[in-house]
């Protein structure tokens, strides 16, 4: 595929990430899409890492690190003073794994966007917390084992649907978007990027050593997500135009999580659960695309207003 | 010109002056009134600043990082719990080389909930890395925070600008201010040490391995070693244009003093007044009044206390299991001098109870007539009290 | 660091990239791009680079897809049409929706470029001294002749029939294959330099001559005798000969054929010359002794023959033949099918005594044909004589070296099997004119297209392809995340109405658009087309690509070895190997 991105490259090789690491393939393919005037604020994260150890940056545009909890609060603050210098040109970016954006992350991030804040906040999930260990966060979904969820102590509760908290903060612009499909991810990049205020970001990227799979397959889990549904990439304009992006081959959960070590305990009655699991959400989330039910419903309401009225023929 | 002006105005005319450009912060009593005037003023057009309304302190001092980072000048207010929450980015700012000036408020921290006045809530963050000014009245709140603002961008270190809670912040008192080409002259624009812009690009923070984070912390020691040379230019500067400098320390009386009462804040002017009275009795008393606190100035305190046979720390603050903190301070401070005098400790005050002069004037009779002083912190004025549990 | 002097504060500030860190020490397997043979390119007789040619004509780039074609395939419009695309069969795209449509593309391509009046100027091999005599101007002796030429190799093409084509000219109909379309490609062959001498029957005398006068000679003259049924009452007159009745329609005579015909056969020939007898106004019946299913004859062949008026009788055997009232009475065994034959189909055994009589007009034999003349059979292996899977080689004292070919040595008797013949000749030749006798069983198997038999051309001549990988990717090789579900395209015909009465071609040709949309459904298995995949997956920036395909690499400093680019790259063109590569 052929990128509509930036040709040039503004991260460096030589950085310290896992073999098949998601996140970096997401900030590569992030970083080009948005181009060189393009800041980011990276909170404590396996990216924080990445990008590297002093004197040495991987970037090439300039990073401000971040505690954890404040991704979304520096970003408000470097837009607030890139707007008292009068520099409009520059994208302010706060990039932030699951961790500190689900979990510790979640009250700067709502705050800010509240405020509308006008920045893209982009959230690469990897569902734990990877760089110290494989922890459970928010985001690790259900069936899942991590170091803090251990043998038959697997993750028993849903994975926090964020874009759907974000969408109620009614943004201007929340989209899902996965590494596995490079030129959805560019134009939904340069679709926030055109749009003031604040832009929410979800980049599902996976994470070899966390997920247990060999690196080599990193992509090719992730876009197994997508088909199987457990990842719908879809955007929402102003918390309420839904469209789903992507209507191509379908799998069974079952396709995804069989490749990934993190849900071996996993057994034939859990994946029938999860389907069922999977198929509620995506049915709640085509409905609010507007899909059949939808339909049903307008019909439904418009007869409710002719009741109300007495216009009944 | 003067006006009279509650100590919260006082510093908001201070930062309009000072031609902050990002502010950032979050309500909690007894600082608020900061911010609402200042908010009243970026809406008015008054001051040419954004004002964030970030949703807690963490926020509001990230929300400043980000923004001094980004080459401006900033400020906030906040107070007790508020500076708490803000306890991890106060290492981050200080570490960050931001020269960001807070007013903090003393107010009493939980539990149980408390609003007045107590400086436990700023001489805990001691060891973050702010220098903190402590202010004693509304003018000198007002002089102190733009003296701040020149500090702080001087030596690359974060300033917290102390004053005291309803004792100061809601206390209406005449405050001389100047017009702002004055305020101009003293406080240039701002020239940050480094902004971040895309146009040449580094990253801030990153990982600073072994082999480097200690001479990262000694760059930051040295700077913080030279506050109270440089605090002293500033007052200097300060002095010419506006006929007033206070000292990262004031010794009144300490020359001939025998025994000197060491006191910060509000504190210090009640025991102003002890000192006359002392004074015309005959006895020979001094008082040192300690602005500065961060760096703590021995060399000054030194000096002030070397005639002296007996000092008397007054504490409205409380290190649990240590005593008063500017006790431990100032001990440390004299511990290897020669013919050093003997360091009394009252805790006093805390959570807003009145330290009157009659408090004081029991502290120095006291001292006067102890020989041994205590290790701990003696407390004043405690009340018998019935408490429900085990009742 | 004295604040007072003006020193900036030391902060974490970086001023260095990562670049000194060469991160290519954490890798324990290595990519490497490597192209690789596709099943449809194996499965070509001709070893057509089918794979480049689809991945060209995506592109929009027609003339070099027709030329990649013609590297490997003199006959390009010819086999669009009439070869029975074994490609297709063996597309790896079968098990995902349905195969490419190759002989539509080829056909397309060819096409074109006759429309375009399309001239390509082609790098030959500089002059050599041989002069090379070909014998039989089919399919085999104009691939001989067009490789050839491209060796540098001066030839004479002697053909006994005053027009050059052979079976192609002369045994399949015009409704399958236009005069035209023939002419143009031997012009093109003999544009090359070659020089085509017809009416020019080699016999034995002057074959001898042949053998002192030129450096080698090409016999290809084919099966072109149709062989007898061998049946009771059998003679010419009473059973004709299928190709000879094909051979004639095509002089422009028009064979006696009416009433009611029967073509005793399963395959091409059977069907043609039924169909060629419906358009003469007759009507006819294909009687074979299998099945339907189990017939030679293209399927499609068969049910256009259906639909036109054809009957098929199967599993019936002629056994004898009378006159019988003025016409034919032909005795027919009936067959039935138990167990099965090596080949997968029925075997047939009488079935038990059943016998059926049919009163006919004519009867045509089309079960097979052999050569002319017994001397065009090639030798037994002796001292001497070098057997190939196409060709066979001799070389005695006294004369030129001689080299067997086209039907005479293949064991299917095909256009396709024809050109790789050709092909194989003209490599053999070369080769023991260049290197000697020793060095032809290793050169040409240098030359394989995946497991063979077929060969490259290009790689003989030391092309890019020569460069790839023997493997032959599989379906699960691809990823096949990267390809849509998409209707294969249909090649339009004549209605039955139109075409049963005429000799115009009945397949027509599809549009540029349907060209491109199915040229864009290949896998291109095992070749890098320059998709990008692993320049965008690469997670260490390390996948370099500038501007042509030979520039891009992989940057080793810093590649750890991950593996993504060879499982995200759709055709498998990218592997991972050990570090010792």
């Amino acid at each position: 595929m052929r990128l509509d991105a930036d040709e040039r490259e503004f991260m460096c090789s030589g950085h310290a990430a896992c073999p098949g690491c998601g996140a970096v393939i997401a900030l590569r393919i992030f970083t080009k899409a948005m181009g060189e005037n393009t800041i980011l604020v990276i909170p404590a994260s396996c990216t924080g890492v990445i990008v590297g150890v002093y004197p040495q940056s991987v970037m090439r545009i300039p990073v401000v690190h971040a505690p954890m909890p404040a991704g979304a609060s520096v970003a408000s603050g470097l837009r607030a003073a890139l707007d008292m210098r009068g520099d409009t040109d520059t994208t302010v970016v706060a990039w932030a794994g699951d961790g500190g954006t689900f979990d510790i992350g979640f009250q700067a991030l709502s705050g800010a966007v509240e405020r509308n804040e006008d920045f893209i906040y982009v959230c690469y999930d990897n569902e734990a917390y990877m760089n110290t260990g494989i922890q459970r966060s928010s985001s690790t979904p259900y069936g899942a084992w991590t170091t803090t969820t251990p043998g038959q102590d697997w993750k028993r509760l849903r994975k926090k649907n964020i874009v759907e908290a974000l969408v109620a903060h009614r943004i201007p612009y929340v989209a899902t978007a996965n590494i596995a499909f490079p030129e959805d991810l560019v134009r939904k990049v340069k679709k926030a990027k055109s749009i003031k205020g604040s832009k929410f970001l979800h980049i599902f990227a996976s994470c070899p050593p966390g997920w247990r799979i060999p690196s080599e397959i990193s992509v090719k889990t992730a876009r197994m997500a997508v088909q199987a549904n457990i990842f719908p990439l879809y955007e929402v304009e102003d918390g309420v135009r839904y469209t789903i992006n992507y209507k191509g081959k379908q799998r069974p959960v079952q396709d995804y999580f069989e490749v990934q070590g993190r849900f071996s305990h996993l057994t034939a009655e859990d994946f029938e659960q999860i389907q069922k699991m999977v198929e509620e959400d995506w049915g709640l989330l085509q409905r609010k695309a507007g899909y059949q039910a939808a339909d049903a419903c307008i019909q439904s309401s418009s007869a409710q207003r002719a009741i109300k009225t007495n216009k009944v023929f | 010109m003067k006006q009279v002006l509650e100590g919260n105005s006082a510093v908001a005319e201070a930062v309009r002056l000072a031609r902050v450009q990002v502010i950032s912060a979050y309500p909690i009593t007894p600082q608020s009134h900061i911010v609402e005037v200042l908010s009243d003023y970026c809406a008015s057009g008054k001051m040419d600043a954004r004002y964030l309304r970030v949703e807690s302190e963490h926020s509001c001092l990230a929300a400043l990082v980000g923004a001094a980072c980004g080459g401006v000048r900033t400020f906030t207010a906040t107070s007790s719990a508020g500076l708490a929450y803000m306890h991890e980015m106060l290492h981050w700012t200080a570490g960050s080389r931001l020269p960001i000036v807070m007013a903090e408020v003393n107010r009493a921290l939980g539990a149980p909930w408390n609003i007045w006045s107590d400086q436990t809530d700023s001489l805990s963050q001691r060891d973050t890395g702010w220098i903190q000014l402590y202010c004693e009245d509304g003018q000198e709140v007002f002089d102190t925070t733009l003296q701040a603002f020149r500090l702080a961008e001087w030596v690359n270190l974060p300033v917290m600008v102390v004053t005291e809670g309803f004792l100061i912040s809601h206390t209406y008192e005449p405050v001389d201010i100047p017009e702002q080409e004055e305020v101009d002259r003293f406080l240039p624009p701002y020239n940050p040490a480094f902004k971040v812009d895309t146009k040449n690009p580094f990253t801030v923070n990153s990982i600073a391995p072994p082999s480097i984070y200690m001479e990262i912390r000694h760059d930051n020691a040295m700077a913080m070693d030279e506050v109270p040379e440089r605090f002293d230019d500033v007052e200097k500067e300060f002095e010419v244009l506006f006929n007033r400098r206070y000292g990262a320390v004031e010794a009144i009386n300490c020359d001939d003093a025998e025994i000197i009462l060491v006191t910060s804040g509000t504190i210090t002017s009640t025991a102003r007044l002890l000192l006359e009275d002392l004074r015309d009795r005959g006895e020979k008393v001094g008082l040192l009044k300690m602005k500065m606190f961060r760096p703590f100035p021995v060399e000054q305190v030194c000096r002030a206390l070397k005639s002296a046979m007996k000092v008397a720390v007054i504490d409205r603050n409380f290190s649990s299991g240590a005593g008063g903190i500017f006790l431990q301070e100032v001990r440390a401070a004299l511990c290897n001098r020669e013919d050093r005098p003997l360091v009394f400790g009252y805790i006093v005050g805390l959570g807003g109870r009145d330290v009157t002069k009659a408090v004081l004037e029991d502290i120095y009779k006291m001292t006067k007539n102890s020989d041994v002083p205590s290790d701990k912190s003696v407390w004043i004025g405690l009340r018998e009290v019935k408490h429900a549990i085990g009742r | 660091m004295n604040v007072a002097m003006g020193q900036k504060p030391f902060v974490a500030i970086t001023y260095e990239t990562t670049e000194s860190n060469k991160t290519g020490s954490w890798r324990f397997l290595k990519p490497l791009y490597q192209d690789k043979q596709s099943p449809c390119s194996a499965g070509c007789p001709a070893g057509e680079d089918i794979g480049m040619i689809e991945m060209l004509a995506r592109q929009g780039l027609f003339k070099e897809a027709w030329e990649t074609i013609l590297r490997e395939n003199p006959l390009p419009g010819v086999c669009g049409r009439v070869c029975f695309h074994p490609c297709e069969s063996v597309c790896n795209r079968k098990d995902f929706d349905s195969p490419i449509a190759v002989h539509a593309l080829e056909r397309f391509l060819a096409d074109a470029a006759v429309g375009a009046a399309l001239t390509t100027k082609w790098e030959r091999l500089p002059q050599k001294n041989q002069r090379i005599a070909v014998i039989g101007a089919g399919p085999a002796g104009l691939s001989m002749a067009w490789f050839l030429s491209m060796l540098g190799y001066p030839c004479d093409i002697f053909e006994a029939l005053p027009e050059a084509g052979g079976i192609l000219r002369w045994g399949i109909p015009e409704y399958r294959l236009p005069l035209a379309v023939l002419q143009s490609e031997i012009a093109r062959i003999e544009q090359l330099g070659v020089r085509m001498r017809t009416n020019n029957a080699v016999v034995s005398e002057t074959f001898d001559e042949l053998r002192r006068s030129y450096s080698a000679v090409f016999l290809g003259c084919g099966h072109a005798h149709g062989a007898p049924l061998g049946i009771a009452g059998e003679t010419p007159e009473s059973v004709k000969d299928g190709l000879d009745f094909l051979r004639r329609a095509r002089q422009g005579e028009r064979p006696l054929c009416d009433g009611f015909s029967v073509v005793i056969g399963g395959g091409n020939t059977a069907v043609d010359v039924a169909r060629t007898i419906t358009r003469f106004g007759g009507n006819a019946a294909i009687l074979y002794r299998r099945r339907r299913e189990d017939m030679p004859a293209f399927g499609d062949e068969i049910a256009m023959a259906l639909e036109e008026g054809v009957e098929l009788e199967e599993l019936v055997a002629p056994s004898a033949i009378e006159y019988h009232n003025g016409r034919l009475r032909l005795l027919l065994r009936k067959m039935k099918i138990k167990g099965q034959d090596k080949d997968g189909r029925g075997r047939i055994v009488f079935d038990g005594k059943k016998t059926v009589k049919k009163v006919i007009d004519h009867v045509f034999a089309a079960t097979g044909a052999t050569a002319a003349e017994p001397w065009y059979s090639p030798p037994l292996a002796q001292r001497g004589v070098m057997g190939f899977s196409h060709c066979v080689l001799l070389l005695e004292a006294g004369g030129a070296p001689v080299i067997y070919g086209g039907d005479l040595t293949n064991e299917a008797k095909n256009v396709a099997q024809a050109i790789a013949s050709g092909k194989q000749a003209a490599m053999v030749l070369d080769t023991y004119f260049e290197r000697g006798i020793d060095e032809i069983k290793s050169r040409l198997e240098a030359c394989v297209v995946g497991d063979g038999p077929a060969l490259s051309m290009e790689a003989y001549l030391g092309g890019p392809r020569g460069g790839r990988s023997s493997h032959l990717v599989q379906y699960g090789e691809i990823n096949t995340d990267y390809f849509q579900n998409e209707t294969r395209v249909t090649q339009p015909r004549l209605a039955v109405e139109d075409r049963s009465c005429s000799f115009n071609e009945i397949e027509l040709p599809i549009t540029a658009e349907s060209a491109l949309r199915e040229a864009g459904r290949c896998f291109n298995c095992g070749l890098c087309d320059e998709c990008d995949n692993c320049y965008v997956f690469c997670p260490d920036a390390a996948v370099i690509r500038s501007g042509n395909m030979e520039n891009r690499h992989i940057n080793y400093d810093y590649c750890k070895g991950c593996g993504v680019c060879a499982v995200e790259c759709p055709r498998y063109a990218l592997i991972m190997g050990g570090e010792g590569l």
